[in-house]
């Protein structure tokens, strides 16, 4: 929905139009609704907080962030890398679920002034990075840190980080989920006993491995169709489980035990498999992952008027949290950037007392906000793109595309996409049961993240870019709704090679 | 010319460039014109021409740099066939073809791309063809009683082809079945259709046979065990095969079945953008050289360089010539 506030007189101006996308609120919660937003940025206006030039070119975005915990704040200026100029937008964006009732007026006030931050710094931020891509943030690397030091966090919170899932445990481990599973991989190899093309090893994998429940209990399942079939294709199982971390791996061993002499621990980086296995090149029958890909750095980019920009990003905290954090950490605000940098380098043992070293890396996760500025590609000599993706093929995906677009590009989840088909078994497939938006106009219908699971990131997947991709390199790619958890928001991804 | 002992040639087509692919879509889109498109094959083809001269290679071809892929270059010219043009969304997929009545004698214009690569180079040259039982399984067959009956048909119409490259001065001719290893179950009747092909057609004959190589990937796994013993019945001269990715173990094959055609071995990875060593091409090399006599082997890559970046493509030729050359040198060659 596009609201537009027309031909308003102000002075001796006539104010154009106001864009307002109301198209990523909740009926039933949404704080700030559009007469407010109206009304509160007319008077902005009238007070001359908002200039008429800028009031011509706003572009108001109403969201409700489903992420309890997130990156934002209640109200975040878009800029535009530097002075307002020509035709660019003055894009607001408000975060429906974090204003409180009656505030907006002045929240918006405070952050239009200024209105283009770059020229008047705001004071009151401690800034943790420069402007960058999103892949390159420190937030990234706060999340590297969770997943390396999580028996650090699951103590302090006292709680594993399964039970931080929506529903409390992953989907990945429904009973009928994974029945599903192992009927289509004993299907496939009886077709291929059936032509006599059985290999006589039949290769697995699974890309984080988590507890190693979902494992154990595939095998489980396996063994007893493949016995009640006596088709006697469980010997023949080689099941690779593989995970960055040594510790999850090692923790992964307890649940498999049952099948251990199927089973291989190999460390391995979700973003490229085939560098770990690449003797396993186009041999791979089955490979599976579950909420991995929402959990590999990304970018974000906008789609606006023929062009595609680069959402670049400054990590900060409030100096109003700051100084929390840091009385209650007993340190000086002035070594909050330093003190970060050295919690990102040994996690909690940053301070001298590790229990406040906990405190605050948990304190400054919580606190951590970014700033977002767009950058036009071509302005970024040095701008990624993923492999398989260049200017060239995004312009190509986005001709058709609605303009104002702003989508994640999911820039690790493609890597590690693009790095795992190679394993694949001609007649394999991959599986992958994540968050995924599967239409690109869909990011025209609600925020997709980022946000905060614990101490880690969770972020949509671009599905839709992820099978352009795909299909360009010869793979069918489709998406199932996960229909074994009412109200899960997640999809089974299946990407098989094009017959 | 004569050829020195180990010739090396390609399988058949080159890296396709990106822009080729981006400048056949403009055609479609009318923004040039078929003149235009001509042209430009035409220069792809010759710098695909002069890339495997400049490698080294002894035998060459035109890169089949005209070609979308394998599949549909024949079938739009196979008469008779349907082709639905809307039904492709990528430029390397196949478009869904059917044939509804039987296929008509004609002229598939094969020899003027071989006359182009005859005027353009001074070595020995070689087209590939694809093959009656590939092309089968490709289109949707509503009027043959049978697989074998179309293909035969198909034979049939693509002899007299052959015959017309012989007279442009065609000397060798490759012919591609990757679908043997696909349907292996037909391969009786897949060698007996092979055999209507070349008949009577005085040229020597090669057959291409791997695991596929779509989109540059595998279309299956295997061993090349079911080829035996029905390929031996094969009238043709030369058998080309892929190793290099999928290891030497089917080379046993030539010792048990005493095969009496040449090797053209595949010795170089086409699934792979990695560029091997010379000293690895030479060690296939020598390892099929204890399961065929070195006076009977061709040294190729698996497949076609098709979906390799050029840079990459070539940098394999040069190494496979190579590998071919430090092999002659122990031979004494």
């Amino acid at each position: 929905m596009l609201a537009r506030a027309r031909g308003l007189s102000f002075g001796s101006n006539t104010v154009r139009n106001m864009i307002l996308r109301l198209n990523h609120t909740k009926r039933d919660s949404a704080v700030a609704t559009a007469n407010e937003v109206v009304v509160s940025l007319l008077s902005l206006l009238e007070e001359g907080h908002l200039k008429p030039a800028e009031f011509a070119r706003l572009q108001v975005q109403l969201d409700w962030l489903q992420y309890k915990q997130n990156f934002r704040e209640a109200i975040l200026i878009v800029q535009n890398g530097g002075q307002l100029t020509g035709g660019q937008l003055f894009e607001i964006r408000i975060d429906s679920r974090q204003v409180a009732p009656g505030s907006l007026h002045d929240a918006l006030q405070k952050a239009v002034q200024p209105a283009i931050p770059e020229a008047n710094p705001v004071s009151d931020r401690i800034y943790l990075e420069d402007f960058k891509s999103f892949r390159s943030s420190i937030a990234w690397e706060f999340n590297r840190l969770y997943w390396q030091r999580l028996k650090d966090w699951e103590q302090v919170t006292g709680k594993g980080y399964e039970q931080a899932l929506p529903g409390g445990q992953s989907d990945g481990h429904r009973p009928e989920a994974i029945a599903d599973s192992v009927e289509n991989v004993w299907t496939l190899l009886k077709d291929l006993d059936t032509r006599n093309q059985l290999p006589s090893e039949v290769f697995a994998l699974e890309i984080g491995v988590g507890m190693g429940t979902r494992v154990g209990l595939w095998l489980d399942r396996f063994r007893t169709l493949d016995q009640g079939h006596g088709t006697n294709y469980y010997p023949r199982l080689r099941f690779l489980l593989g995970d960055y971390s040594l510790s999850t791996l090692d923790r992964s061993r307890a649940a498999v035990e049952n099948h251990i002499d199927l089973c291989s621990f190999i460390a391995l980086d979700a973003l490229d498999p085939i560098k770990t296995l690449s003797f396993l090149r186009h041999k791979i029958l089955y490979v599976h992952s579950t909420n991995t890909y929402d959990n590999l750095p990304d970018d974000e980019v906008v789609w606006r008027d023929g062009r595609i920009y680069w959402v670049h990003v400054r990590s900060y905290v409030s100096a109003a949290d700051a100084v929390r954090i840091a009385a209650a950490c007993n340190f000086p605000v002035a070594d909050i950037p330093k003190t970060v940098k050295r919690l990102l380098e040994v996690g909690a043992e940053a301070l001298p007392d590790r229990d406040k070293g906990m405190i605050f890396w948990m304190e400054i996760w919580k606190a951590l906000r970014r700033e977002e500025r767009l950058v036009n590609t071509l302005d970024l000599p040095d701008a990624t793109f993923p492999a398989g993706l260049s200017i060239a093929h995004m312009e190509d995906i986005l001709k058709n595309s609605p303009n104002d677009l702003r989508f994640q590009l999911s820039s690790g989840a493609l890597e590690s996409f693009r790095n795992t088909l190679p394993l694949l078994h001609p007649r394999g497939f991959l599986q992958v049961q994540d968050i995924f938006v599967t239409d690109l106009n869909d990011y025209r219908m609600g925020f997709h993240g980022p946000g905060k699971l614990d101490g880690s990131i969770v972020n949509a997947v671009n599905g839709a870019l992820l099978r352009e991709v795909a299909e360009r390199s010869g793979y069918d790619v489709h998406f199932a709704p996960f229909a074994y958890r009412t109200g899960s928001k997640t999809s089974i991804m299946h990407t098989t090679r094009r017959e | 010319m004569k050829l020195p002992i180990l010739p090396t040639t390609m399988v058949g087509s080159y890296s396709m460039p990106g822009w080729l692919e981006r400048l056949k879509t403009e055609y479609f889109a009318r923004r040039i014109s078929r003149a235009d498109l001509d042209e430009i094959h035409d220069t792809a083809v010759k710098a695909a021409i002069k890339d495997q001269e400049i490698a080294g290679l002894d035998v060459v071809t035109d890169g089949e740099l005209r070609r979308d892929n394998m599949i549909d270059y024949f079938v739009e010219k196979l008469p008779g066939v349907q082709v639905d043009r809307s039904s492709k969304k990528f430029y390397y997929d196949f478009y869904d073809s059917e044939v509804l009545g039987k296929i008509p004698m004609a002229a598939l214009g094969l020899a003027e791309d071989f006359k182009f690569l005859l005027a353009n180079t001074a070595r020995d040259a070689k087209i590939s063809i694809t093959g009656p039982h590939s092309l089968t399984k490709r289109i949707r067959n509503k009027h043959y009683p049978s697989d074998e009956a179309l293909a035969t048909d198909i034979a049939r119409v693509m002899n007299m082809e052959l015959k017309e490259l012989v007279k442009a001065g065609a000397k060798f001719i490759q012919i591609d079945e990757p679908y043997y290893s696909g349907f292996p179950e037909d391969i009786t009747w897949g060698v007996k259709v092979l055999n209507m092909l070349v008949e009577g057609v005085q040229a020597k004959i090669a057959v291409h046979i791997c695991y596929g190589n779509r989109y540059g990937k595998p279309s299956w796994e295997g061993s090349y065990r079911y080829l035996f013993p029905a390929i031996l019945d094969a009238k043709v001269q030369q058998l080309s095969l892929e190793f290099a990715r999928r290891g030497g173990e089917d080379l046993d094959l030539f010792r048990e079945f005493k095969v009496p055609f040449e090797l053209g071995a595949g010795v170089i990875d086409v699934k792979d953008q990695t560029v091997e060593t010379a000293d690895i091409v030479a060690e296939r090399i020598r390892k099929t050289i204890k399961a065929v006599p070195a006076e009977k082997l061709f040294i190729l890559p698996d497949c076609g360089l098709f979906h390799l970046p050029r840079d990459v493509a070539f940098a394999k030729l040069c190494v496979m010539v190579e590998g071919a050359r430090i092999v002659r040198k122990e031979l004494g060659q």
